[in-house]
């Protein structure tokens, strides 16, 4: 049983504008009131709701800096709430920031060993899947040498075996992928295909409004941390485009 | 907290493969490899039998250099968790972003590194007992000693995430602890006996210096086989428990927040 329910959810974070604030200036602020580097509030996600069950596919749109890949996150355990309670059940396979992470001082084989860790996999559990991680990647000897020496690809490559690997619940995908040359592409898009078909839930944030509206079940539009509009994919989105062309028609025009 | 440490369990195949690979690293293209571990203290030895023995020693070379050495093995754990695992989030970033693993988790990596390499300096101690006083009874000494041994490491434990989650706020900690253990160094009676300090009426000094009550549960025992005063458990104890506290403490006010400011 896979299960997604955000009640409420928020993430508001103090930042400031210059981004480290000193000690000294720590101390100081409590005695002089005025700071030169003044806090700023960010609500990334204000009150979402979201409740979904197994079978879901569900895509996320919206303009950059909506919000969309910090909710992938919160879904992910990764950022806290900081208001309204967040509940996911399920094994979780998030791809998104995938080529983060990597030990470039250790071997290809030794990183899938980490990755496979981190992602909650046992010796045991293991041992049968490192072959198929291996060829599926298509590295060969290079898994011999420390990804340092990796190109961006390879790494890209590496990593998106990797995590693909296990057989998620709850699938959460940020944009679509750009893996590898060409042949790999062909590849890596039939492991999605393969991947999203299996999960059992699917949360998607994508671009491409066409994939959202053949694959999904629900669409949810974000804007500035809120949810505009939330139902079935082909309402949201037409509303999404007329939204869109609306804001962008008279820039086109002055052009 | 028991749900926080069954995620620590749980994470226990990550981090101990990178605990692995840090120990692998450390010597990384060296003709010795772990051997420099172990060099280091031998290295360290004939210095203090030869020279410093005469300074502070008191007619007993061998003696002095297991003293000083057992001394600076549990410093320079408990200096290297607080330096050293300071920096443990902010180098864990990446795998932060990732997977939703307990914080704790990185700052244990450091600590059991650490660990391992500050074990050698004492297998050397213990080398140095069996051959100074050329019988077996350091071997219940380490015995003896083992509660003060693993309450260091907890200890260590909770100072590397109290010590880590300052420095994600403030990166100056980093530098202020740098500080403060150059400090503790001459304040704890590493290379001098603690007698040199109560003979000139400073003993108070030792006895509020917390690293102290680790150095009596460890150094002590292993050096005369001996159990020390049962005070010393206690206090011991007590500074071991503040320290979680404050470690558990720090987590619960600051885990939600820090992602924000790596």
């Amino acid at each position: 049983m896979a299960k997604i329910e955000l009640v409420n959810a928020s993430i508001t974070f103090k930042t400031h504008q210059r981004k480290r604030v000193s000690l000294k200036e720590y101390l100081l602020r409590g005695l002089f009131r005025q700071s030169v580097n003044p806090v700023m509030q960010v609500r990334a996600l204000d009150n979402i709701n979201l409740s979904a069950r197994d079978g879901e596919r569900i895509g996320v749109i919206g303009h950059n800096g909506a919000g969309k890949s910090t909710l992938l996150k919160l879904l992910a355990g990764i950022y806290p709430t900081t208001g309204g309670t967040r509940e996911v059940e399920g094994r979780i396979c998030s791809l998104f920031d995938i080529t983060l992470g990597f030990e470039v001082e250790a071997t290809g084989w030794d990183n899938i060993l980490y990755r496979a860790y981190l992602q909650g996999e046992t010796p045991r559990s293991i041992r049968s899947k490192m072959n198929s991680i291996a060829e599926f990647s298509e590295l060969g000897a290079f898994l011999n040498i420390p990804v340092r020496n990796y190109s961006a690809g390879m790494m890209m490559r590496l990593a998106f075996s990797i995590a693909t690997s296990i057989d998620p619940d709850v699938l959460l995908i940020d944009e679509v992928l750009a893996v590898g040359d060409l042949a790999f592409q062909a590849k890596a898009k039939a492991r999605m295909r393969e991947l999203m078909s299996t999960a059992r839930l699917m949360v998607i944030v994508a671009h491409e409004l066409d994939t959202i509206r053949e694959m999904c079940t629900r669409v949810l539009w974000m804007r500035h941390g809120q949810v505009v509009m939330q139902g079935p994919p082909n309402e949201v989105v037409d509303a999404y485009i007329a939204a869109m062309s609306a804001t962008c028609a008279p820039q086109t025009q002055a052009a | 907290m028991l749900r926080h440490l069954s995620a620590v369990w749980s994470a226990r195949y990550f981090l101990l493969a990178l605990v692995k690979l840090d120990l692998r690293l450390r010597y990384r293209r060296s003709m010795l490899g772990i051997g420099w571990s172990l060099l280091n203290p031998i290295a360290m030895t004939i210095v203090f039998t030869v020279v410093f023995s005469q300074l502070f020693g008191d007619g007993d070379p061998v003696g002095y250099a297991a003293f000083a050495l057992a001394g600076l093995a549990v410093w320079g754990f408990l200096r290297d968790a607080a330096t050293q695992g300071s920096k443990a989030l902010l180098m864990s970033e990446a795998y932060i972003r990732q997977s939703p693993l307990p914080y704790t988790v990185y700052t244990l990596r450091t600590v059991l590194g650490q660990a391992i390499h500050s074990s050698l300096a004492l297998v050397v101690v213990v080398a140095l007992v069996v051959f100074w006083k050329s019988d077996a009874s350091v071997f219940l000494g380490l015995l003896v000693a083992l509660p003060g041994l693993v309450l260091v490491l907890i200890s260590a434990w909770a100072i590397a995430t109290i010590a880590a989650f300052a420095t994600a706020f403030f990166h100056d900690t980093a530098h202020l602890l740098e500080v403060g253990c150059q400090i503790g160094f001459f304040l704890t009676p590493l290379m001098y006996r603690r007698s040199m300090l109560d003979d000139r009426g400073l003993g108070w000094l030792v006895d509020i210096n917390p690293v102290n009550h680790y150095l009596a549960l460890i150094r002590d025992p292993l050096l005369t086989g001996h159990f020390p005063p049962g005070e010393w458990y206690v206090s011991g104890f007590i500074l071991t428990v503040a320290l979680v506290g404050l470690a558990v403490g720090t987590v619960g006010w600051l885990q939600k927040k820090v992602i924000f400011h790596l």
